[in-house]
């Protein structure tokens, strides 16, 4: 029926106010709705449909979930559901690993370190007063005495058994060089003494990057993220108390590239396993010291350069080495960010950073990484331009040999970089 | 018929073979391999360090990591006398190259345009196939819209 045109007849003693007087699109009216509670529940998907704004909406509750929870929550949330994932060893013998573990860990790789350590190091010849005296005068007594100490101990032990040569000979020499330097070079770095030194801790890391179509099966059709999950033992590591400084700013890895890989991790070969999906730093998350500061790794009998070079794959031994440095430090700098409460859907506000030196007691190679995105899953990597960072250089030789206790040809510029390394401060 | 080797105890001399009696086969990948991966189909009696030795001092090509797996062939088709009819097992080998060389398996049997030969009855019957077909279509200018409506 069309609206009464005319008046009624019998008119009312006061007209109602016009309309002018409330008008209906000012501040003061939109703030009035928003304070009045709304009539109707908010019309959202349901919950329980076979639906797919209903399994949106179920994740997008589990998101909800997580974001609200604390910190051993979220991680034991993220960490809840176990399935089938790929075991990734940052210690592999698969070929150019270190391309398919930039792919997993979206990391770029730049060849030498960043400015912080000076100019790329790669010539031998040691650089005298260049640095602080602090620095000049720790190294100098420390090495001697370590080299005559480690030629002593390999005389005394018998023959390693079969491939324990780095585990019996190397360990004890790394471990004790380290415990050595960190507390001398603790009079200059008030960090290190509030630092805590594990030896063989386990770092975990669990994450999530890419997806596939599950080919066979009663799920077959359906789409799947590829999980991954490193179980690493790093040699020892030095954690601290507080953040240490970025090596780059984070815009600047947007114009990093990073290696793309069509092919499925298989190929690599990775191998898949079901077992519970572990997030660790090497201490549990109340501990104080819950940021890293370096790692050393030692590298294993069966990848040393003397044995990859009778089997003619001596190219691979760097391949090698920044596969391991990649692979430690990202499951490393992924575990801390994941302690402080980032996660895939809540990204790292400020960049993680690490360090790692992996030596197979002659050879030392130095790696710094920064981490800048911790959101790999397909969800979040849609938009992400970050890229995560590593630095890293190819191994130098610390000395030439050993004879009669004497240890020959001694490198500074390594022990240089080495007390650089532990220098590191905020 | 397969030679039992000599059993290899710790002193003894190393097992030498000269002209092996084993050819490989270079097979197209069923699923899309890395460009430095060769898949091969083997004897079943070589081993990882068989095709290694034969590739590089054979045909000189630099072989970095091999691995190897034995195809199950299916047992389950029945013929027509209802008897099981088992298809032969084979051995696969992954061959990643080192020095950074790569290979593709070659287009084998590329697609050929079949062009009939001049004057022969071939073309003349698919000129006049494609001559029908040309009746049968609208004027182009017309773009798709068909005859039904309109002028």
């Amino acid at each position: 029926m069309a609206a009464r045109a005319r008046l009624p007849l019998l008119f009312p003693k006061t007209l109602p106010p016009l309309q002018r007087q409330r008008p209906a699109h000012t501040e003061a009216a939109a703030a009035a709705a928003a304070a009045k509670e709304p009539a109707y529940p908010p019309v959202v998907p349901s919950l329980t449909a076979k639906s797919k704004a209903a399994r949106q909406r179920q994740a997008d509750e589990r998101v909800q979930r997580i974001r609200e929870s604390p910190v051993e929550e979220k991680i034991s949330l993220f960490t809840r559901i176990q399935r089938k994932k790929f075991v990734v060893y940052p210690q592999t013998f698969a070929r150019n690993a270190d391309k398919w573990y930039q792919h997993f860990t979206k990391t770029a790789y730049i060849p030498g370190l960043p400015e912080r350590f000076g100019p790329g190091r790669r010539t031998t010849t040691p650089v005298a007063g260049e640095e602080s005296s602090p620095a000049g005068g720790a190294p100098a007594p420390a090495p001697a005495v370590d080299g005559a100490a480690f030629a002593d101990i390999r005389s005394l032990k018998r023959k390693a058994f079969l491939y324990r040569e780095q585990e019996q000979n190397v360990g004890p020499f790394v471990r004790n060089m380290v415990a050595g330097l960190t507390h001398s070079v603790g009079r200059f770095n008030p960090l290190l003494r509030l630092s805590s030194l594990d030896i063989a801790p386990r770092v975990n890391f669990y994450w999530r990057r890419g997806q596939r179509i599950i080919p066979k099966g009663h799920r077959r059709g359906r789409l799947e993220p590829t999980r991954f999950q490193i179980d690493d033992e790093p040699q020892c590591q030095i954690r601290i108390t507080q953040q240490l400084q970025q090596f780059a700013p984070l815009e600047a890895s947007y114009a990093a590239d990073v290696p793309e890989v069509s092919f499925a991790p298989d190929l690599m070969p990775l191998f898949r396993r079901q077992y519970d999906n572990h997030i660790f730093t090497g201490a549990k998350l109340p501990d104080p010291a819950c940021y890293g500061h370096t790692q050393f790794h030692l590298v294993p009998d069966r990848y040393h350069r003397d044995r990859m070079a009778r089997r003619q794959q001596s190219d691979q031994v760097e391949v090698f080495l920044r596969a391991n440095g990649l692979a430690s430090l990202f499951a490393w700098t992924g575990a801390q960010a994941m302690y402080q409460g980032f996660w895939p859907h809540e990204d790292v506000r400020r960049p993680f950073v690490s360090q790692a030196v992996i030596t197979d007691g002659q050879f030392f190679s130095f790696f710094c990484y920064q981490l800048n995105t911790v959101a790999l899953s397909v969800e979040t990597d849609a938009s992400n331009p970050r890229k995560n960072l590593l630095w890293g250089t190819e191994s130098l030789r610390l000395y030439e040999s050993v004879q009669d206790g004497e240890v020959v040809g001694l490198d500074d510029g390594v022990v240089k970089l080495l007390v650089q390394f532990l220098m590191n401060q905020p | 018929l397969t030679k039992r080797y000599p059993l290899y105890q710790l002193g003894n001399p190393q097992l030498r073979i000269f002209r092996p009696n084993w050819f490989l086969t270079l097979v197209r990948p069923g699923k899309e391999q890395p460009p430095d991966t060769v898949q091969f189909r083997i004897p079943m009696e070589m081993t990882k360090y068989d095709v290694k030795n034969y590739l590089e001092k054979i045909y000189d090509v630099p072989v970095g990591a091999i691995r190897t797996r034995i195809q199950f062939g299916s047992n389950k088709k029945r013929n027509h006398l209802h008897q099981k009819v088992k298809q032969p097992d084979y051995k696969v080998a992954y061959v990643q190259l080192a020095q950074g060389q790569t290979f593709t398996f070659p287009d084998i049997f590329p697609e050929k345009e079949l062009k009939h030969e001049e004057g022969s009855m071939e073309e003349m019957q698919e000129k006049f196939m494609e001559d029908e077909k040309q009746r049968q279509r609208l004027d182009p200018r017309r773009g798709g819209v068909t005859e039904w409506f309109g002028l």
